[in-house]
């Protein structure tokens, strides 16, 4: 199987394009960001000049849940969004390019050229989100106290399988457009359509955003398991990334 | 076994017929120059036999495999140069034609030598440990023929391989594709006919998805070996209405026109020889020069050419 | 306020990674000869919009050179 060089060079593009290093960082900075804005919002609200006493009183103190919360909020929003932008350009890019002619081919099918740039896409996720993860944790214990580790680790793990999700969605986009343009296009639809469908009261214990609530709420002892949700996002990605190779099959380069 | 075999390949792009019934034939060994104006079909018959399209009707055999059957064992057998080859910007020469290398699973010493060897060969060798981003366009014509010969193929799809480079980097990758010579099957697209006339062995003309005619270059030439007159004139102007005027003769097939010369092809060679010069007297050229000679492939192709438009 | 002022070293990485993009991204853009949509906008778009400026630029305001 060819599956292990293509995916070396997947990597080593990740490595060289400096795609890694943009998701890392923007991952991290928001990862220490969040528990330090936790702390601070409360204090910055009390400087406002003129507030009154009685309002500046009822002005919570920061809690580790704050912290949790904002770190969630952020990772659900920027992950996604670098999980749309960064996986875009894969398949069409090599298709506008040329490229995806050059490989294809030579001895790799589509599937193995598809499954190389999910794996790299996703390792390259799942490194970054545990640098993310770890700063988080060490600020928090800096600002607040330690959090959990081990369902701070479970919240981690949802939050990558939701990206995972968003990543694979992608990928079919990247498959179905012949360019980047109409990938940015058909992904963005497809993050209304899944945020619009998962946002209706009787879908949205599956949808696959159910899991940063579920995550949230396990680092902080409470709240009840989400397992349709994490069944459902499962199968998305299966489903995504089957019909992109299907889709890849018949493609004409 | 045939190097090529198509039989009535057609491929239909919505309303276009890009290849009409399309038979061809290629004996393993030789250099086949597939020639044909712009449009006519050759880059979408290149793709068909490389794999990337599928025939709408029709069969073609590359080495003994059959295309619908086997995609995996006709990478391994075929080599393909795209038009404009295009490579990950990010990587060196070195590291792509290493990446192919493994993906042939060619094992490390012989792939070290090998692609030592091809960098050698087509002149890239210096750059190797160079970004391919930043290449010209001969660099990557020469690297993609290199990575066409990696896993050393034994039928080479090339799709109008100088078409985008200068004289110097033309004379160079023709040189190359010479050398290959008995190694493999070259399957050459041109519309360039004194690159053909150089190094094919054997000549295929096509024409709105049709062969118009397959030969060896040496009998093409022989057969269709109608002597063309060459006129030189001092001014061009007249020349030139004097050739719309011998354009509407029954007895003329082309008129060409390049600056001060003119080259007549004809029907009738001996009529041609009683009347041509006497034309041109009556149309007071003031002519420097006027001879009989031989006739160049690129004559032969108008002469072809045209007669399969009407 | 004083809270504020013993953690403020903690935000400074975060400063750098931000800077560091998009210094890294306007670098980019000096560099190179011609992008997708003029260089001015391109510049706007990276100083002005944090993080996802310079993501988008380096995602798809970039265009391959090649020398003729």
């Amino acid at each position: 199987m060819n599956f292990v060089i293509v995916l070396r060079k997947e990597l080593l593009e990740q490595w060289r394009t400096f795609r890694f290093l943009i998701v890392a960082a923007v991952l991290v900075a928001f990862g220490l960001s969040s528990p330090l804005l936790a702390k601070f919002t409360p204090e910055i609200l009390k400087t406002i000049p003129n507030m009154p006493p009685e309002l500046a009183s009822i002005i919570p103190a920061p809690t580790l849940a704050d912290a949790v919360t904002q770190y969630v909020k952020n990772m659900s929003q920027f992950g996604i969004l670098l999980a749309l932008l960064m996986t875009m350009g894969m398949v069409a890019q090599e298709k506008e390019r040329g490229t995806a002619a050059l490989i294809l081919t030579r001895p790799v099918s589509r599937g193995t050229f598809l499954l190389a740039k999910f794996t790299a896409q996703a390792l390259t996720f799942a490194a970054s989100l545990i640098l993310a993860a770890l700063g988080c944790w060490y600020y928090t214990l800096l600002l607040f106290e330690a959090l959990p580790w081990g369902t701070f680790l479970a919240l981690n793990g949802l939050m990558l399988l939701v990206f995972l999700v968003y990543i694979a969605v992608t990928l079919l986009c990247s498959t179905l457009a012949r360019t980047q343009a109409a990938t940015a296009g058909l992904s963005f639809a497809a993050l209304i359509l899944i945020g619009g469908i998962g946002s209706l009261p009787r879908i949205s214990d599956y949808s696959p955003g159910r899991l940063f609530g579920w995550g949230a709420a396990m680092t902080l002892g409470s709240g009840e398991a989400a397992w349709p949700a994490l069944w459902v996002s499962v199968g998305l990605i299966f489903a995504a990334l089957l019909a992109a190779g299907l889709v890849f099959r018949k493609q004409e380069m | 076994m045939t190097a090529i075999q198509i039989e009535s390949l057609t491929k239909v792009y919505g309303t276009v017929r890009a290849l009409d019934g399309l038979d061809l034939t290629v004996e393993p060994g030789v250099v086949f120059g597939f020639l044909g104006p712009n449009g006519a079909g050759k880059t979408t018959a290149i793709r068909i036999l490389t794999g990337l399209a599928r025939p709408t009707a029709g069969r073609a055999r590359v080495a003994g495999i059959d295309l619908a059957a086997d995609g995996r064992a006709l990478s391994r057998t075929i080599g393909h140069l795209p038009e404009e080859p295009a490579f990950y910007p990010w990587m060196t020469p070195l590291e792509f034609l290493d990446y192919l290398g493994r993906l042939y699973g060619i094992a490390t010493t012989e792939r070290k030598a090998h692609i030592r060897e091809l960098l050698e060969q087509v002149g890239l060798y210096e750059t190797r440990k160079r970004r391919i981003g930043g290449f010209s366009r001969g660099m990557r014509q020469r690297l993609g023929l290199g990575a066409a010969l990696i896993h050393r193929p034994s039928v080479l799809f090339l799709d109008e391989p100088v078409s985008a480079l200068d004289p110097a980097g033309r004379k160079d990758v023709l040189e190359l594709i010479d050398s290959l010579r008995g190694r493999c099957t070259v399957f050459m697209s041109t519309h360039i006919l004194a690159d053909v006339g150089r190094i094919c062995d054997v000549v295929g003309i096509i024409n709105h998805g049709k062969l118009v005619v397959q030969s060896p270059r040496e009998a093409l030439l022989a057969q269709y070996a109608v002597p063309v007159f060459e006129l030189e004139a001092i001014e061009s102007e007249s020349l030139r209405r004097w050739a719309d005027s011998l354009r509407q003769a029954d007895w003329v097939t082309a008129v060409s026109l390049e600056g001060e010369t003119a080259r007549v092809t004809v029907k009738d060679v001996a009529f041609a020889r009683r009347e041509l010069l006497a034309s041109a007297v009556q149309a007071k050229l003031e002519l420097t020069r006027y001879a009989e000679v031989k006739p160049a492939l690129e004559d032969v192709f108008l002469q072809l050419v045209k007669e399969g438009v009407s | 306020m004083e809270n504020i002022r013993e953690y403020i070293p903690l935000l400074v990485p975060v400063i750098i990674i931000q800077l560091a993009l998009m210094i890294a991204a306007l670098a980019d853009l000096i560099r190179r000869p011609r992008t997708k949509s003029a260089k001015w906008l391109w510049a706007v778009v990276i100083v002005l919009v944090n993080f996802i400026g310079p993501i988008v630029y380096f995602v798809a305001g970039r265009e391959e050179e090649i020398e003729e």
